[in-house]
């Protein structure tokens, strides 16, 4: 699933890439931003962690010109008197503004690296706001988010995941290089798709899927109970052939009638459920001497 | 009285020939009759249905008209929007009017995905005793080969259904037609097209609340929903539906934060509602996004402030999914709460642990039972398992073996 998410998402999604301190997502929201240059995308990427230099290492080729950087690096509080873009600057005019600036009538996909820097300055309504506004208003096309999920409340991390269309967790694997990602996908129709996939990314931000990770602890085995066949192995035959199933099929049951006497007894009129019963001599029942049958 | 007065001032020309006795039946009872509703048998208060008769069964016959039904969300808000939209979906069709009020979709998104009533026959096919030989479809007869006697004894309902046909049945698989839909009046709110005209230093979560409670008075006053108001003309229920109450999106800090800076707000606003509907014709339905609410004593008081409560809880994405336990059912539904609206005591459901699933034709919610054992020595061990799940997962179990399952005893 992760290479599906990776060639495309539909028009309003919003895919939130969730790290920890263990591993960070950057490599793979580098990916994203390579991917979405080959498909021939304008991607706008609003870095408040990382510099310039940093993110467009790994990236080559000509697709550079339709990349275009909102430095919030140097000084995203506004310290200075000329700042590029500060935090408080993260509403929907001012990013509609910017990147209608530059879009030329192309799809627009903008990659904001990290929403934690946004969220610890503003309000996490204010900011859940902004995205869906964003989404929902046309001014881009698809939104991609980094979130370091320890650092925020736990409400917080849930509230802007609720948002997201696509949420993938990522987290240290097994060895090296590898990385383990959970990937939830909503669908507009209301399904949900879940997966897990152990991922390593190669030199030239190409991601290489490997097999779904081995669960640890044999959980899934005690679900599954082995079901052995208790025919096999025997010294005499349970089994039946074919022919031997057509002729089981076709013994006539003792009670098995023909359809229309089923139906004549199912459909029975009212009535026939009377017992028709004469008592004869033996059955004299008197209820004074109960031991007036006894020969004695 | 034997005679009534009106008849004994007329002229006994005017007194039809056919007419027996002039005695009119004197109806003292206020009941109102509206489409769509019935009083119902335990306190005679109108009920309105869920759109879910399983639903409608564990709140004690249907919602009454005047009350609020919470229903906490599922993780991914997939089948309290369902439940939403059946609700939706049964005021369309009792020809009821409805207000939607969202802040994530816009609100005529959701009323063009209202499912489709199925309006002929019922969804459940209940076998009849026909005196009459009537024509058959011949399979009906084949489908049991050896018990066939017991064809048409009715079977053992697991499917919790009140008797009567008062709730309908809709087919999720497609959408309602839009001529139907557009027969039923719906108001709508959707919450980034109010203006916001408020000073900035105000907090922007009373604002919406209060723009919601505001534009729900206007249009109850407007419509003549009050029951104040005069009864010439023919009465009629509003629908309320609101979606996604207290997420971040209307603004309220109540799921993002541990301790939300004024958590009142919400509360404030559900109180106002209920003080609203007691004083209306009309039902709501609140959904709320309660995994995310972190303060387990706000979510006690949100709880308290409506009169029924419900949470969903589903199997997706969580371990549960592959638990054997579970393999027929989609998640989880626990009633937290049942109103008594003019009495001391409530009616409670019979079971505590009931779960549900959501087939293409119906909503079904069914009580939580174990698989039957079947054999002797493989599943001693797994029932125990089970069963251990199972106490794990509700507090009354069915079977009530508790984790003990696992010794074997032997002799």
């Amino acid at each position: 699933m992760l290479t599906e998410l990776l060639q495309g998402t539909d028009a309003g999604g919003f895919l939130l890439i969730q790290d920890s301190t263990g591993y960070c997502g950057r490599h793979l929201l580098k990916s994203f931003i390579g991917a979405a240059l080959n498909r021939e995308e304008v991607v706008h990427v609003l870095h408040f962690e990382v510099s310039e230099e940093e993110l467009t290492d790994g990236l080559k080729g000509s697709h550079i010109q339709r990349l275009h950087f909102h430095n919030a690096y140097t000084d995203p509080l506004g310290w200075t008197d000329h700042p590029a873009f500060t935090v408080h600057q993260f509403t929907l005019e001012e990013l509609a503004h910017r990147v209608k600036q530059t879009s030329h009538s192309k799809p627009v996909t903008l990659v904001i690296d990290s929403l934690s820097w946004v969220l610890r300055h503003q309000s996490p309504p204010a900011v859940c706001n902004t995205l869906q506004q964003l989404r929902k208003g046309g001014a881009v096309r698809a939104i991609i988010g980094l979130l370091h999920a320890d650092m925020h409340q736990r409400g917080t991390v849930g509230s802007v995941c609720h948002l997201a269309t696509s949420v993938i967790t990522v987290a240290p694997g097994m060895k090296g290089d590898e990385a383990v990602a959970k990937l939830t996908k909503r669908s507009k129709s209301g399904k949900v798709m879940q997966d897990e996939e152990v991922f390593s990314i190669k030199e030239d931000l190409t991601v290489m899927v490997q097999s779904r990770p081995s669960h640890v602890g044999g959980r899934q085995n005690d679900a599954e109970e082995q079901e052995t066949d208790p025919t096999a192995n025997l010294t005499f035959n349970l089994r039946l052939s074919d022919t031997e199933r057509e002729a089981k099929e076709k013994l006539a049951l003792p009670f098995v009638f023909s359809r229309e006497k089923k139906t004549a007894l199912l459909h029975s009129g009212p009535g026939s459920g009377r017992i028709l019963y004469e008592p004869d001599a033996n059955d004299d029942y008197d209820q004074e001497d109960p031991d007036d049958d006894l020969d004695v | 009285m034997a005679a009534p007065m009106s008849s004994v001032g007329k002229p006994s020309a005017e007194r039809s020939p056919f007419n027996t006795t002039s005695f009119q039946k004197k109806t003292r009872s206020k009941l109102i009759s509206i489409p769509g509703t019935r009083p119902s048998v335990q306190n005679g208060q109108l009920l309105v249905s869920t759109g879910v008769t399983s639903l409608d069964y564990l709140l004690g016959g249907g919602l009454a008209v005047g009350t609020v039904l919470l229903i906490e969300e599922d993780r991914y808000d997939s089948y309290s929007r369902m439940i939403l939209k059946y609700f939706l979906a049964e005021g369309v069709v009792c020809r009821h009017e409805l207000f939607v009020a969202a802040a994530q979709d816009n609100p005529d998104d959701i009323l063009q995905e209202l499912p489709a009533p199925i309006l002929d026959d019922v969804a459940i096919p209940k076998p009849v005793e026909q005196p009459r030989l009537s024509v058959e479809p011949q399979d009906s007869l084949d489908a049991m080969k050896i018990a066939w006697r017991y064809q048409n004894l009715p079977k053992v309902q697991s499917a919790l259904a009140s008797s009567s046909r008062f709730g309908h049945y809709y087919d999720v698989s497609k959408t309602m037609e839009p001529e139907i839909r557009q027969a039923a009046k719906c108001h709508r709110f959707y919450l980034p097209e109010q203006p916001t005209h408020s000073s900035p230093t105000h907090s922007m979560r009373l604002e919406s609340y209060s723009a919601l409670l505001k534009s729900l008075q206007e249009v109850i006053h407007r419509e003549g929903f009050d029951v104040a108001a005069p009864m010439s003309k023919s009465r009629n229920i509003l629908r309320i539906g609101l979606h996604s109450l207290g997420s971040a999106l209307w603004g309220d800090d109540l799921c993002c934060h541990d301790k939300p800076r004024n958590s009142r707000a919400l509360t404030t606003f559900l109180y106002g509602l209920r003080a609203l509907l007691r004083s209306s014709l009309s039902v709501a339905v609140v959904t709320l996004p309660s995994h995310l609410i972190q303060d387990r004593a706000l979510m006690g008081s949100i709880t308290r402030l409506c009169d029924n409560a419900i949470a969903l809880e589903s199997f997706k994405g969580s371990e549960r999914e592959t638990n054997p336990l579970y393999k027929d059912y989609h998640g989880l539904l626990y009633v937290r709460q049942v109103p008594h609206l003019n009495c001391l005591a409530s009616k409670l459901p019979d079971h505590k642990d009931l779960a549900f699933k959501l087939k293409r034709k119906q909503f079904t919610v069914e009580r939580l039972h174990l698989p039957p054992d079947l054999s002797e020595t493989v599943s001693r061990v797994s029932r125990g398992e089970l069963a251990a799940a199972a106490t794990a997962a509700s507090a009354a179990s069915a079977c009530g073996s508790g984790s003990s399952g696992n010794k074997h005893l032997d002799f």
